[in-house]
């Protein structure tokens, strides 16, 4: 004899008899009360006792928090992290957040209703269900209607339960016993079961990579590298003059990048004086451009010894020595604008203030050289 | 229907006198207020009641566009509301008077403004008048076809006239469409005619819809507790809130995408129409809006007990028709200052309009059966499950 028992089975082939025989069932108690049926039964969720779903609280639940972390992600994305002022909005835009908060909403409910009912309420994965070992299931699965006494507890009473179905007109009764697992999950099967999870993906990877190659693309869909675009350094039909890129409006002029008003750095030395405040803001500024592009030629200190190799042959100025350091700030200024000898002009690299820090920066090199008595107090 | 019990007629002499004093007060407005105030007044009640009317009539329309059974047996209710559209209808026409007061394209001044001149074949006098006519003729024609001939089929019982229905619910649906934002584009967005809004029509349909559904919820749950529609059970109750959820965020989402793109975009003439109604004395309102119309009942009806208690479904229902009158009073009053004017004016007509609508649905509610009895979809209808 069969030791345990899953369940007793009775089959009907009418939607209101099922109802009226579980409305009948359920207040006896024999056992939980179940349903099989090849499609939804109107009524017989209430029937068979089973309570509203917790499903929805969870939903919303999930729904507020994504929301919520939606929110806060863009917010400090936007505002915190690397705020980035978009078209003259305001760093927290929350009207531009809206659609991506109503998208999160809508993806944590959705993940939550599928995962969680698959899950937790459903309680799968779940190997086999005893009622498909049984030999009611083909009718189940076609056109009629199982309902379920199931066994809860050891007192569970198979005999009475089968009398109450058949009484309550069930066409036939079958007993269900608890299958006997003969081979659990083994190792070897584990393994197939990866083993037939790569395959599956190298499968459907290998398909996309090859419909992707072999299979045209056909307008108005097109690949988003073959878009139309200009490229700043290719030939073009789109302008007149065929370039792709666009030269500069004549006379238009770039933020700090003002046109000399002089001819020769003396000219320069004249006119011109530093109008940065000396400040250490200035002063970092003015070494992180010496060293950038100055040192390399002057030296770190600016004695006109070079960093380069002894092979380079030029003969950088010395900014210590007398006949350089007394020259004017605006004379900098005007041979880094117009370039001196060899040196050629910086006025495309360094902008009017990144020229006029550097300065003050040599004025510190010179004066780091020829210390007064005062400057060691 | 029992003749009137002493209860029902006092509350049809206070409504009476109700109406009468607004009516006194409606007339001291325009004598000493000013015809502006006093128009634009009448316009956004009158387009409270119409938009009423109109959405009960397309609840009835889109039941036989669809061929929904489970709200057969509760159709009776938007059909009686709908009769608000030939009480809307004249206030519409006599609306028409006020047209050359509150419009800025009928001032002479728009003849030297180009934007008005470029708009001036769509916004004319006789042009705005045979829109007019047309969307009333059409209204007026499908209320009749779809009330009045429901009504008869209580007493003849043809089912012909159920498949007759549904045949012209498609062409209802495109002249519904065509003439909800011929309203929306004359009647409201015309207030500021420099402004112009591709949605605008579809977010009037949007308010119409929802609070149609609101008022036939009213209707419904007030007969119910009455005693009227004892065979109307919770799953159709419950099918009917369900419903409002939907186009309770239906609405949210074409007024937000609206907002949205003015917001993106930021072109000056468009922009200037939302600075107008959300920054300022007008901000209060501007958040009211969204709260009543959306927020409230959108919270009350998400679970499955709003949808079907009376309590909350009634809550909500009176929230979405508060949150409509804000809506238009939003849309429409801005064109008076940079302030919400509301006093005694204000009150005035919203005791006339709102005591003739209530005496009119008074009315409605006894015309008929409470339920289609002739129509032969009921028995399904009643039969229908969840």
């Amino acid at each position: 004899m069969s030791s345990a028992i899953f369940a007793v089975l009775g089959l009907f082939s009418d939607t209101h008899k099922i109802v009226d025989a579980a409305n009948q069932i359920r207040p006896r108690k024999l056992g939980r009360l179940e349903a099989y049926t090849p499609y939804p039964v109107h009524g017989l969720d209430r029937a068979i006792g089973l309570q509203p779903s917790r499903l929805g609280r969870l939903v919303m639940l999930m729904g507020v928090i994504g929301a919520g972390l939606a929110l806060l992600f863009e917010g400090w994305v936007s505002a915190v992290d690397y705020p980035l002022v978009t078209g003259g909005k305001a760093l927290f835009s929350w009207q531009a957040f809206v659609p991506v908060v109503f998208e999160v909403t809508v993806l944590f409910a959705t993940f939550t209703a599928g995962l969680a009912m698959l899950f937790a309420f459903n309680k799968l994965p779940f190997f086999g269900h005893p009622v498909l070992h049984s030999k009611a299931i083909k009718d189940i699965t076609r056109d009629k209607l199982a309902l379920s006494i199931e066994s809860t507890s050891a007192s569970f009473d198979a005999e009475a339960a089968r009398q109450a179905l058949l009484d309550s007109g069930a066409e036939s009764v079958e007993i269900v016993p608890v299958p006997s697992w003969d081979r659990p999950l083994s190792l070897v099967g584990f393994l197939r079961t990866i083993a037939a999870i790569v395959a599956a993906c190298v499968v459907a990877g290998a398909g996309l990579y090859a419909a992707e190659k072999l299979i045209p693309v056909v307008p108005p869909l097109i690949h988003m590298h073959d878009q139309p675009k200009l490229n700043a350094f290719r030939e073009s039909a789109f302008s007149a003059d065929g370039r792709g890129m666009r030269p500069a409006v004549t006379g238009a002029v770039a933020r700090g990048h003002l046109p000399p008003a002089f001819s020769t750095p003396e000219e320069a030395g004249i006119l011109l004086s530093n109008p940065l405040p000396l400040t250490q803001a200035i002063a970092e500024r003015g070494r992180r451009v010496f060293n950038d592009h100055c040192a390399i030629c002057h030296g770190t200190v600016g004695n006109g010894v070079p960093l380069l190799s002894r092979v380079y042959g030029g003969k950088p100025g010395n900014f210590l020595s007398k006949e350089i350091g007394a020259r004017p700030d605006g004379h900098y200024f005007g041979v880094l604008m117009l370039g001196k000898n060899a040196m050629p002009s910086y006025a495309a690299d360094l902008d009017t203030d990144d020229r006029w820090a550097a300065v003050h920066y040599i004025r510190i090199l010179q004066r780091a050289q020829n210390a007064k008595d005062e400057d060691l107090r | 229907m029992s003749a009137a019990s002493p209860r029902s007629s006092l509350v049809r002499n206070l409504l009476g006198a109700t109406t009468l004093i607004g009516a006194a007060g409606s007339a001291a407005v325009y004598c000493s207020v000013g015809r502006e105030r006093f128009w634009v007044n009448w316009l956004v009640w009158t387009l409270f009641l119409l938009t009423l009317g109109l959405g009960n009539l397309f609840l009835v329309a889109l039941e036989r566009l669809v061929g929904a059974h489970w709200s057969v047996p509760m159709r009776r209710v938007p059909e009686r509301l709908a009769s608000l559209i030939p009480l809307a209808v004249p206030l519409l026409l006599i609306a028409f008077f006020g047209v050359p007061v509150i419009f800025p394209w009928t001032y002479p001044e728009a003849a030297h403004n180009p934007i008005l001149v470029a708009k001036a074949p769509w916004l004319n006098l006789p042009f705005f008048a045979i829109r007019l006519a047309v969307c009333v003729f059409a209204w007026m024609l499908f209320y009749a076809f779809y009330v009045r001939g429901s009504l008869r089929q209580d007493q003849d019982k043809n089912p012909a006239f159920t498949v007759r229905a549904r045949r012209l619910a498609p062409l209802f649906m495109v002249v519904f469409f065509f003439s909800v934002t011929i309203l929306a584009f004359d009647w409201i967005s015309g207030l500021e005619p420099e402004w112009y809004s591709d949605m605008f029509g579809v977010y009037l349909f949007a308010g119409t819809f929802i609070s149609g559904i609101a008022a036939m919820v009213l209707g419904v749950l007030s007969l119910k507790g009455r005693g009227r529609l004892s065979d109307v059970q919770t799953k159709h109750i419950y099918n009917l809130g369900s419903l409002g959820l939907a186009f309770t965020v239906f609405f949210a989402y074409i007024g937000f995408a609206q907002y949205m793109l003015i917001w993106y975009a930021n072109l000056p003439e468009e922009v200037i129409w939302f600075k107008h109604r959300i920054e300022g004395a007008w901000q209060p309102v501007a958040l009211l809006l969204p709260l009543l119309h959306f927020f409230i009942p959108f919270f009350l009806l998400i679970g499955s007990v709003g949808k079907k208690h009376p309590v909350p479904l009634r809550l909500a229902a009176i929230s979405i028709l508060l949150g409509h009158f804000v809506d238009l009073y939003w849309l429409i009053f801005p064109t008076l200052g940079p302030k919400p004017l509301f006093g005694w004016p204000e009150l005035a007509m919203a005791c006339l309009f709102l005591g003739l609508g209530s005496l009119q649905i008074r009315r409605a509610m006894g015309r008929g059966a409470d339920m289609p009895v002739g129509d032969p979809l009921l028995v399904k209808g009643l039969e229908w499950q969840l």
